[in-house]
């Protein structure tokens, strides 16, 4: 059996919404709302939904870049919700992130070498500035840069060569599981493939562990050995990918699947269109959150919250009935000649 | 859709070697280098490719909004037989009333956020009191013929007549709104006549597109230009916005020209793809055709690039490098840096479009070595 990196519990993030002239608060935005997640040594695990529906809140929230506001996040069988100080920088730098807009994330006065090494630095992970300097060398190298990047600014970068940077970033503090926020929807279809690779190859190297987050279907699919579909701050259904994309027992999974247009014209097909919109997080509908855009929904559905229960060992659902559905995507016979 | 794909039909509109520079401080952006296609009539045509190849200035310059510091050097766009190009502001005012309609990628910025939908959708048929006097008339007599049964031959001479006198202002105003409504409700928005009420920040991001889409549609264009419009949006809600669209293609009976760096989008929605590469069209085809052969080292490249579900990889392939810099683009081929297959004279001569097949066209020298 292998061994659990990381598990969330109970997880819930409820931003407050001040009003009045007391400003006090007077409502909540329920961007997490009650996430369980395991992920396992040297896996891949696929965090999909559409904007708003907290996956990246839930990214946070485990680093405590946000603190959550219940829940329990247990790293390595340690519980780090409330840990402080010391004890939790030393747990923290195990634990890197990759955010999408590599633009931002890199400090616009700082040379590459100093970003590199700042981390190394702070967690006092190298003796001396020179140990410090040659794993920048090393990082960079690794990443697909070479030295003469070390001496330059953000700014003379194109956004795939910054986003590398901030995956060497993450490296710098040898982490073995990475939060990757979205790390390529910022990026060219043609240097979104270079990344993607880049991050496979990096996994099975140093034997790393990842929480990938993105609204990307298609490119959750490439990455992904386990996949959570979450909408609107609760998971619908987690199972292995395959089962995700192939035999999904969740409306939403069924519907967010079929929804996607499939770079092929030989295999225009029918889909299943969602009326309306996601509803706001801070009115969240009773019961199902899912079931005003449901076609399936009862009036049960209105009364009582399904449970995320297990219908077959690591297949997960949040639905009350066991429905039939067709597969969202025909897999064509005939393989195409590209 | 694939199946009507009209053939060799009419041409609505010809770029011929369009050729555009940006002026910057930091140096001429050649941004395109030479654009030639057609879109005719009917059709749906696909521009697809990479952020920073021109697909946007392409269809800006088509619709003649283009920024000060660009510059046409050469090259000719003509809708219709006109060059508009040559056309002065004004006409270009006319014709994006009547003829070219675009919706862009993000509705929030283009919606004027202190006035209601009503306002802003409701200007458009304003600008045409013939039209709602038209409209009008034909309500009337209609009403009368429903009234009258169906001896209308007397209600019909009497409409024409009355057409021609012109509505006050009020009357325009009614007839307006009801023809909004009408419209918003053809991109199927419910509650139509409370949507005119509000404004845009009242609505969700896939509404606002609509309504976008409704504006666009309003004036019956000959060319709807449809810029990244789904983009912005969430898959379910781009699902919703697709089949919109694949639902009034049958109804509108202009030309798309839908600009997209969604390969899937192409795939669902055009009957022929133009495959744009730092300011050039590298390749040209019939959808499948594209799909199922593409000829250009960069329409495979980029076909093997992205992922796609129900095509398990191990890996995916590879564009090394990343797009050119255009104030100094590569001599020659633009793509050649980057090309796995790149001959010598990638490097110094630029490929011409060449056929290679019916209805498929690709700029690589690898195809004229063949041919010859």
């Amino acid at each position: 059996m292998t061994q659990t990196v990381l598990e969330v519990k109970g997880l819930t993030k409820w931003f407050p919404i001040s009003g009045g002239i007391l400003a006090r608060t007077t409502n909540y935005v329920k961007a997490v709302d009650g996430v369980d997640l395991e992920i396992k040594e040297g896996e891949t695990y696929g965090l999909v939904g559409e904007s708003g529906s907290g996956k990246t809140t839930v990214g946070k929230c485990i680093l405590r870049l946000i603190e959550p506001t219940t829940g329990e996040i247990i790293y390595r069988g340690q519980n780090i919700t409330k840990l402080k100080g010391d004890t939790f920088r030393r747990i923290r730098r195990k634990i890197g992130i990759i955010f999408q807009d590599p633009y931002a994330s890199l400090d616009p006065r700082q040379t590459i070498e100093a970003a590199l090494t700042e981390p190394m630095k702070y967690h006092k992970l190298v003796e001396s500035d020179d140990k410090a300097h040659e794993r920048a060398r090393e990082l960079i190298k690794r990443v697909g840069l070479n030295e003469d990047h070390l001496y330059r600014f953000p700014h003379e970068f194109s956004g795939g060569q910054r986003q590398r940077i901030a995956v060497a970033r993450a490296l710098a503090m040898d982490p073995d599981f990475v939060i990757l926020d979205e790390p390529t929807s910022f990026l060219d279809v043609s240097v979104q493939a270079q990344i993607l690779n880049l991050l496979s190859d990096l996994q099975e190297e140093l034997n790393l562990t990842y929480l990938f987050i993105s609204h990307n279907l298609s490119v959750i699919e490439h990455m992904s050995d386990r996949v959570g579909v979450m909408y609107l701050g609760k998971i619908m259904e987690t199972a292995e990918k395959q089962i995700i994309y192939q035999r999904p027992e969740h409306p939403y999974t069924h519907a967010l699947i079929s929804a996607l247009p499939i770079p092929n014209p030989a295999l225009r097909r029918q889909r299943v269109v969602l009326s309306g919109d996601i509803p706001s997080p801070v009115n969240v509908p009773s019961g199902c959150r899912f079931r005003t855009r449901c076609s399936y929904a009862t009036d049960y559905c209105k009364e009582k919250e399904p449970p995320l229960s297990a219908r077959q060992p690591g297949h997960l659902v949040s639905c009350h009935y066991e429905l039939k559905m067709s597969t969202p995507i025909p897999i064509t016979k005939t393989s195409r000649k590209i | 859709m694939s199946g009507s794909a009209p053939g060799d039909g009419e041409v609505l509109l010809q770029l011929k070697n369009v050729r555009l520079r940006f002026k910057t401080y930091a140096g001429d952006v050649k941004a395109l280098d030479g654009i030639t296609f057609a879109i005719r009539k009917r059709e749906a045509l696909g521009l697809v490719g990479e952020s920073g190849c021109g697909k946007s200035v392409t269809a800006l310059t088509i619709v003649g909004l283009l920024p000060e510091n660009a510059q046409v050097s050469d090259g000719e766009i003509l809708l219709s037989g006109k060059n508009l190009l040559k056309s002065t502001p004004e006409e270009m005012r006319k014709i994006r009333a009547n003829n070219v309609a675009m919706v862009f990628q993000d509705p929030t910025t283009f919606l004027n956020p202190v006035l209601t939908i009503g306002d802003q959708l409701e200007e458009v048929f304003l600008l045409n009191p013939e039209r709602l006097a038209r409209v009008a008339a034909k309500r009337r007599t209609e009403d009368a013929q429903k009234k009258a049964g169906t001896s209308g031959e007397r209600t019909k001479k009497e409409a024409r007549e009355s057409s021609l006198a012109m509505l006050s202002k009020a009357e325009q105003r009614k007839v307006a709104r009801e023809l909004s409504i009408e419209v918003l409700k053809k991109v199927r928005l419910p509650d139509a006549e409370r949507i005119l009420d509000d404004y845009p920040h009242e609505l969700s991001g896939g509404m606002r597109q609509r309504c976008m889409i409704a504006m666009a549609l309003a004036r019956k264009p000959d060319l709807f230009i449809a810029d990244e419009i789904t983009t912005a949006l969430d898959v379910t809600i781009q699902a919703q916005i697709l089949e919109l669209l694949r639902e009034l293609k049958r109804e509108i009976a202009g030309s798309t020209l839908l600009i997209t760096h969604d390969l899937g989008v192409v795939a669902e929605l055009c009957d022929r793809v133009a495959v744009m590469y730092a300011g050039n069209v590298v390749e040209l085809a019939g959808v499948e055709d594209l799909f199922a052969n593409p000829l250009h080292p960069y329409t495979q490249g980029l076909m093997r690039a992205i992922p796609m579900i129900g095509r398990p990889l191990e890996r995916l392939e590879t564009i090394p490098g990343s797009v050119p810099d255009l104030i100094y683009p590569p001599s020659g081929c633009r793509f050649h840096p980057r090309c796995p297959m790149a001959l010598d004279r990638c490097e110094v001569e630029k490929p011409e479009l060449i056929h290679t097949g019916k209805d498929h066209t690709v700029a690589c020298h690898l195809y004229e070595e063949k041919k010859s």
